[in-house]
């Protein structure tokens, strides 16, 4: 469908073609890009000159963290490292519990729009903070400990899943709620006879893909004090401790690639379940960007 | 509805005798997600030392961040200092992501079947894909402030490999839900490789591309506010600073004013992106 503007250039008959109209938009969002990053390239208080030493700085330092790796420390890293995934999967079901039912008081199509809007800008501002500022914030309350980061990662999802969740459920198909109305629901009997059979499945993958996100933010709010593996690592890039930050490193890389290919073939087995559904994305303008694209969107380390 | 008259075992003692279809039984892999859902969370709440009671306790008591939170220094929010590590901040979103973003064009197309017909660099491509992915974007910024000093140059750098995680997964996702009939005619047409990604593949994928790469300046704006946490440059720089001395009110003002900067960005970001697409 998308693709039928592209074709003609590919030609090379001596039919006339029509003369390309002038993209006014394009040109002026060009010019503000080249002027901001001018302005910034320029003005930046930065050391241009280190960037060409950069590579052997980096390579040099590889060297030295992962020359002589402490391997004695492995299991206790590998605990912390479990510490930060039952972090990050608390976190995700605090933020489940309040986003689910926030989201249907989102979604314009449940409730009056008054309403939705006023829970977007919810959903809007707490979206807006990286879980790492919630958890400065949260650790003079709950002290230096995991439940610090658990709420900070619980606080910070609500947001996006709320997010996720109301555009989902305003997606769904309005027969099964008139149906329900039909015979006469009350609005519950209508959320769960026609709407949660319908949003379940998507809700419990984007849940996992959340959680799958959550690990590589639980995984550093440690930086600040609020326990995981995170701990480790701000304390090795502080004090220099190469050998301390390689290994956390690859503990870090194999435990969240680990868990996401774990979780990423349980949401495509949920997905693959209602396959037929899925592919009536097509005639949803929103997906033009391609189907997935909204949820990879949130994509990864926020 | 015709009442069938089967006088079978009837669930319900209604007026109608409709047979209904038994549900089917959930089957064994959803036994097994929820038998290992329940299981997790119990483990990990043991893990977090998970409690409710603790959580309000902890509220009740009053605390310096909330006593900050009534008090908040506006003036914070328009302080040279803070102004310059603003602009800071926003200029190390601009390059860091430009960058990544031109890099990442070529890495995507490397990394689909449809831009690269050889398996193997295919397969490496994707496994340090899958590597940059899982690190996190303030390990980046502690690995380049230990590799090349504090200051923004690390910032920039760990934002520049942020995006390339992003920017090549969302694009090559893109790529494999590809149209495939511009391609065939560029093949048939008997255009080369690269006169094929020209023609066939990029003009499809660009308005895509754009958006995601406006996305991804939001998400770096974002992820750059607290890259100053390990030394690297931007508005972190100062978050820290407040609250290694434990002034609530003033770190407040700051977090406001980081509310404003990311929502007109976003905004704005939004808008061009609906346009986009």
């Amino acid at each position: 469908m998308s693709a039928t503007g592209a074709s003609p250039q590919l030609g090379t008959s001596p039919v006339e073609l029509p003369s390309k109209a002038p993209d006014w938009m394009r040109l002026l969002l060009s010019t503000v890009f080249v002027v901001l990053f001018g302005w910034s390239a320029f003005s930046v208080d930065l050391k241009w000159g280190r960037l060409w030493t950069a590579p052997v700085d980096m390579w040099r330092m590889f060297r030295v963290m992962f020359g002589d790796l402490p391997w004695g420390d492995l299991d206790k890293m590998a605990g912390l490292m479990w510490d930060s995934i039952a972090m990050a999967w608390m976190g995700t079901l605090i933020a489940a519990v309040f986003a689910v039912p926030l989201a249907f008081l989102a979604a314009e199509n449940l409730v009056g729009r008054p309403i939705a809007w006023v829970t977007r800008q919810v959903f809007n501002i707490l979206r807006a903070v990286p879980e790492i500022i919630l958890a400065l914030l949260f650790i003079p309350v709950f002290g230096l400990t995991p439940m610090a980061g658990v709420l900070a990662i619980g606080v910070g999802s609500i947001g996006s899943l709320g997010k996720l969740f109301y555009e989902i459920i305003e997606n769904i198909q309005p027969g099964p709620i008139e149906a329900t109305d039909a015979v006469g629901a009350s609005s519950v009997q209508r959320l769960r006879w026609g709407v949660i059979p319908q949003v379940a499945p998507e809700l419990t993958s984007f849940l996992l893909y959340r959680f799958e996100i959550n690990i590589r933010a639980s995984s550093v709010l440690g930086i600040v004090g609020a326990g995981g593996i995170g701990g480790t690592l701000g304390d090795s890039f502080r004090f220099k401790e190469y050998g301390q930050a390689g290994l956390a490193l690859i503990v870090v890389i194999v435990g969240t690639i680990a868990v996401d290919t774990i979780s990423g073939a349980i949401r495509r087995r949920i997905v693959a379940g209602r396959a037929v559904e899925i592919g009536s994305a097509d005639d949803d303008p929103m997906s033009e960007v391609s189907p997935g694209a909204r949820v990879l969107a949130e994509e990864p380390g926020r | 509805m015709t009442a069938t008259a089967t006088p079978t075992v009837t669930p319900t003692p209604e007026r109608e005798q409709l047979q209904l279809p038994s549900k089917p039984k959930p089957s064994p892999f959803a036994i097994g997600v929820w038998a290992l859902v329940i299981v997790f969370t119990i483990v990990s709440a043991r893990r977090v030392g998970f409690s409710f009671t603790g959580v309000i306790e902890d509220l009740q008591r009053s605390n310096p961040v909330f006593d900050g939170l009534l008090n908040t220094r506006w003036g914070e929010m328009f302080s040279s200092r803070s102004r310059a590590a603003f602009l800071q901040t926003l200029q190390m979103a601009v390059l860091g992501t430009t960058g990544g973003v031109i890099v990442s064009l070529p890495l995507a197309l490397w990394s689909t079947e449809v831009g690269n017909p050889y398996v193997v660099p295919r397969l490496i491509l994707r496994s340090i894909n899958n590597v940059i992915r899982s690190i996190p974007d303030l390990v980046w910024a502690g690995l380049f402030v230990l590799g090349t000093g504090i200051g923004a140059l690390s910032g920039v750098l760990a934002l520049f490999f942020f995006s390339i995680a992003v920017m090549v997964k969302l694009t090559a996702d893109t790529l494999d839900g590809l149209d495939m009939g511009p391609v065939e005619a560029a093949n048939a047409a008997g255009a080369s490789h690269t006169q094929m990604l020209r023609t066939a593949i990029v003009p499809q994928i660009l308005p895509a591309f754009s958006s995601y790469a406006l996305y991804d300046l939001e998400l770096n704006l974002r992820a750059s506010a607290v890259l100053g946490l390990v030394g690297a440059g931007g508005i972190g720089t100062r978050l820290a600073f407040f609250q290694n001395r434990g002034q609530w009110d003033k770190l407040w003002g700051l977090v406001v004013m980081f509310f404003l900067v990311v929502f007109v960005v976003e905004y704005v970001s939004v808008r061009i992106r609906r346009r986009l697409v």
